[in-house]
């Protein structure tokens, strides 16, 4: 689907919180998990600068591993203020989500 | 880093020339990508442009890291890499130009009201 960066821009950081959360993993396994999930324009370098915002609030850890090509790889994995920074997504997007269903129902 | 090196930012030279060894080492079309950043992120810099060190750093390590992986850079930053370059900037509290005119705008603002009286 198109046109979808705008709409994504804020909740991608959820996505990216939810892929780490489930197992500790990298930038570009990241970004090949949301082009698989469909998000076919999301590219490694935004992937990149949202994991930048997340390790400077503090809400992962970062393990820097060798890889068998070029430079090592850093391994992102969530701790817990990044278990509660995922959580607290859930609940906004669930309120967003539901209330956005609830107009297009026609519904108050 | 000496008082010498914080005013005239001599150390940064050092620096920039590291950055270039890194990005002499980069496939060409990473190359052209790292001109087009550092075209993009000279306007965050402060006056000697020290601020944007960790970030060109945290950028060549990414092209580095990609690079490696065989991908090509349209791939790891796509069209627009001037949203790339602000979305690092901002990340890093670098103050861009436009937020510097915005808050003279405002205080020069407030000063004229306040000297009508308003």
């Amino acid at each position: 689907m198109d046109d979808l960066t705008e709409m994504l821009k804020g909740t991608l950081e959820g996505c990216v919180l939810e892929i780490i959360g489930s197992e500790e993993t990298y930038g570009y396994a990241i970004t090949r998990r949301l082009n698989e999930l469909g998000f076919g324009d999301v590219v490694e370098g935004t992937v990149y600068t949202i994991l930048l915002r997340l390790e400077r609030n503090g809400l992962v850890q970062v393990t820097k591993r060798p890889s068998g090509v070029g430079p090592p790889r850093k391994f992102y994995a969530l701790n817990d203020a990044g278990r509660e920074e995922r959580a607290r997504f859930w609940t906004r997007w669930q309120y967003v989500s539901s209330r956005i269903d609830r107009l297009r129902e026609g519904g108050r | 880093m000496n008082f010498w090196e914080t005013v005239t930012g001599s150390d940064l030279t050092r620096e920039w020339t590291a950055f270039e060894v890194r990005a002499a080492a980069l496939p060409d079309d990473y190359r052209a990508a790292w001109e087009q950043i550092k075209a993009h992120l000279l306007p965050h810099g402060s006056l000697t442009g020290r601020n944007l060190m960790p970030i060109l750093d945290s950028a060549l390590g990414l092209l580095e890291e990609t690079a490696a992986d065989g991908q090509s850079v349209h791939e790891v930053l796509g069209d627009d890499v001037q949203g790339f370059c602000a979305a690092l900037a901002d990340g890093e509290g670098a103050q861009s130009y436009r937020d510097r005119w915005r808050e003279q705008l405002n205080r020069n603002a407030a000063r004229k009201l306040g000297r009508l009286g308003g």
